[in-house]
């Protein structure tokens, strides 16, 4: 049984269409016309309990907007959802006790109070029993390191330290559900690695199913196993993001620095991408060749002084589904 | 959907069940309370600032009707003393009338934040209410020191418990049809965020016509009649006719029940047009 489903979800905004000029506000108030925005348009995926699923796409994708649906404060044009057995909207505060969001650009603790209490109000909210809120609140102390923090109002937080307070914040009820709405955006290193150490962890140790939105795929790539694709409110892929590098990635780029220069270089098996005599950069099938072969035929004629092996990145394997649309690429048995 | 009442929904349960519930779904509203109380407390500059200024439009009303008392001695029957009173109540009730916690709709609909509390199990309208609760609280502690300095520029006339019992529950009403004009006043955002000209519209116009500054029977003729059957009398000068004796204990009855008049329309109005901001939130997305 999936704990999250959507079927053909679509949702298309309706706004008055904008009037310039004098009394433009009022007319626009008064206007019967309206300009249509089809956000996302025929979303199905299906979530077992427990997943962590990276939910990816360009800038104006339809992310968020499917986020807000399933959250429920967001009603779809059409199309089915269910969240651990109820429809979000419909039944907002059900749905509420059993997931915990965060969105990177918008804070849900309460800015003129220390941090802490923000912790307790949501206890009340959500009538947390004191025993379970002690032990989730000093395991997330600890895990977020926000002891030096956890007097200071939200107002005076860097954007590292709030982000950890709205993990805490989403967290603290052991929701069975975490929508994370690019949670990393703006946050330097040290605190993007905190952050996803904390995710990593939140789903390993508690099984709580996750939905994470992000442009940064170094957060998929050290989180997910499973991603889903879309763009232009459709999803163009959902799959294994292992399966993903295999189909698109199969191709491996060998990188060969020579001692003395080399004016045509020729490996069997591998095609010259690019040389300029001191190096050259040979492609080939992972899948038909082996590196370490075509390293040993490479060394066999040349004098190498260094070989890198180059590995295709997400990114551009996503670029590449962007451009020219996700067409399942025959897999070479290996 | 059901946004407004469903913590008041308590049917079909036994009365031990009922008080457990009852606990549970009033404690985040007690903490929402709590929480307005300390972080009003925080402004301690506004505070005091606050205060000072109440004294002294206090020792500034005590001059001006001294001064038109000695032209017209007791219009309307009302001596110097009772409109001394009547004044200096006024402008404590004020320092409790003024909060508004429904601002916050205005405010949160701005942000965008609204989003984010309706993602939360509450009532959204009653966590607006406690917010409000918790303010007034703080603001209800400092009608102490505003009351005693007020006490060494004026004298106040302290009438029988039995009419300040009746004060006390027609302020109570006057304080949540308060509520209501201020929740649909800003309620207005859901439509338009340019809400500051009606704003600042009604809230003079309430100010002159809710008995606050002047006492409605001032009004001449037709217009008297109509101030009184606005709603704004109920807030402030229903209260304080009953305080000054103008509205004695003959005619409370009928005076609760024109303010519980206005206290249950405003609040279905509210409920109304709450429904709708918030359908349209879900719609349109903010
Ligand atoms: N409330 C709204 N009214 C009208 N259009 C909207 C609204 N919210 C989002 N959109 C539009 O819907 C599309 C998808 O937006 P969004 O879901 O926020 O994308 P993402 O999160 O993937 O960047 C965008 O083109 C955006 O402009
Ligand atoms: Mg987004």
């Amino acid at each position: 049984m999936p704990i999250i489903r959507t079927r053909d979800l679509r949702k298309v905004f309706r706004s008055p269409r904008r009037v310039p000029g004098a009394f433009g506000a009022l007319r626009t108030l008064l206007s019967r016309e309206y300009e249509e925005k089809i956000a996302v348009d025929g979303v199905t995926m299906s979530l077992e309990a427990g997943e962590l699923v990276g939910y990816i796409g360009p800038n104006g994708a339809g992310k968020s907007t499917t986020i807000k649906m399933l959250t429920g404060i967001l009603v779809p044009t059409s199309g089915e959802i269910e969240v651990a057995g109820v429809v979000p909207h419909e039944a907002r505060t059900e749905n509420a006790r059993n997931i915990g969001v965060v969105f990177g650009q918008r804070s849900q603790l309460y800015w003129d109070l220390p941090l802490v209490e923000s912790f307790e109000l949501l206890r009340a909210i959500y009538g947390i029993p004191q025993a379970q809120y002690r032990r989730n609140l000093d395991a997330f102390i600890e895990l977020l390191q926000m002891d030096e923090f956890l007097r200071t109002p939200v107002r005076q937080l860097s954007l590292g330290q709030r982000m950890r307070g709205d993990f805490a914040a989403a967290m603290l009820h052991d929701p069975k559900i975490v929508y994370l709405d690019e949670p990393t955006i703006g946050l330097d290193v040290v605190a993007k690695e905190a952050i996803r150490e904390f995710i990593a962890r939140i789903n390993a140790e508690r099984g709580t199913t996750i939905i994470l939105t992000t442009h940064d795929l170094a957060d998929v790539e050290r989180l997910c196993s499973r991603i889903v694709l879309i763009d232009h409110g459709h999803v163009v892929f959902d799959g294994d993001v292992e399966r993903l590098k295999n189909a698109y990635g199969k191709f491996r780029t060998l990188v060969l620095a020579f001692d003395e220069p080399v004016a045509h270089p020729v490996l069997d098996g591998a095609e010259l991408e690019e040389a300029d005599g001191a190096t050259a950069r040979f492609r080939f099938d992972r899948n038909r060749e082996r590196a370490d072969l075509l390293i040993r035929q490479a060394s066999e004629r040349y004098r190498l002084s260094d070989v890198t092996l180059e590995e295709p990145d997400l990114e551009s394997i996503i670029r590449r589904i962007y451009v020219e649309g996700y067409a399942q690429p025959e897999e070479t048995p290996r | 959907m059901h946004l407004w009442p469903a913590f008041l929904r308590l049917d079909g349960m036994d009365g031990s069940m009922k008080a457990g519930v009852m606990r549970m779904r009033f404690a985040p509203y007690v903490e929402f309370a709590k929480k307005a109380f300390a972080r009003e407390a925080t402004y301690r500059m506004e505070v005091a600032t606050e205060v000072g200024s109440l004294v002294l439009r206090v020792y500034l009303l005590r001059s001006l009707w001294t001064a038109l008392y000695a032209q017209n001695a007791a219009p309307m029957n009302l001596p110097l003393h009772s409109m001394i009173t009547y004044a200096t109540v006024a402008l404590l009730m004020s320092l409790i009338l003024e909060v508004d916690g429904t601002r916050l709709i205005r405010e949160k609909l701005r942000e965008g934040s609204i989003a984010t509390d309706l993602m939360k199990p509450i009532s959204v309208p009653f966590y607006f209410f406690s917010d409000g609760i918790g303010q007034t609280g703080l603001h209800a502690v400092l009608v102490i020191p505003s009351l005693l300095f007020s006490l060494l520029l004026v004298h106040i006339d302290v009438p029988s418990p039995a009419v300040l019992g009746a004060f006390a529950l027609s302020f109570a009403l006057g304080y949540c049809v308060n509520f209501f004009i201020n929740f649909l006043m800003n309620s207005i955002a859901f439509w338009t965020l340019e809400t500051f000209a009606i704003q600042l519209i009604v809230r003079w116009v309430s100010d002159l016509l809710s008995g606050q500054i002047i006492p409605l029977m001032f009004f001449p003729g037709v217009l008297g009649r109509l101030v009184v059957a606005l709603p704004f009398a109920a807030v402030y000068s229903t209260p304080l006719l009953i305080y000054v004796g103008v509205i004695p204990p003959s005619g409370w009855a009928s005076a609760f029940a024109v303010q519980i008049a206005w206290l249950v329309s405003f609040a279905a109005l509210s409920s109304l047009v709450w429904r709708a901001g918030a359908r349209r939130v879900v719609i349109q997305g903010g």
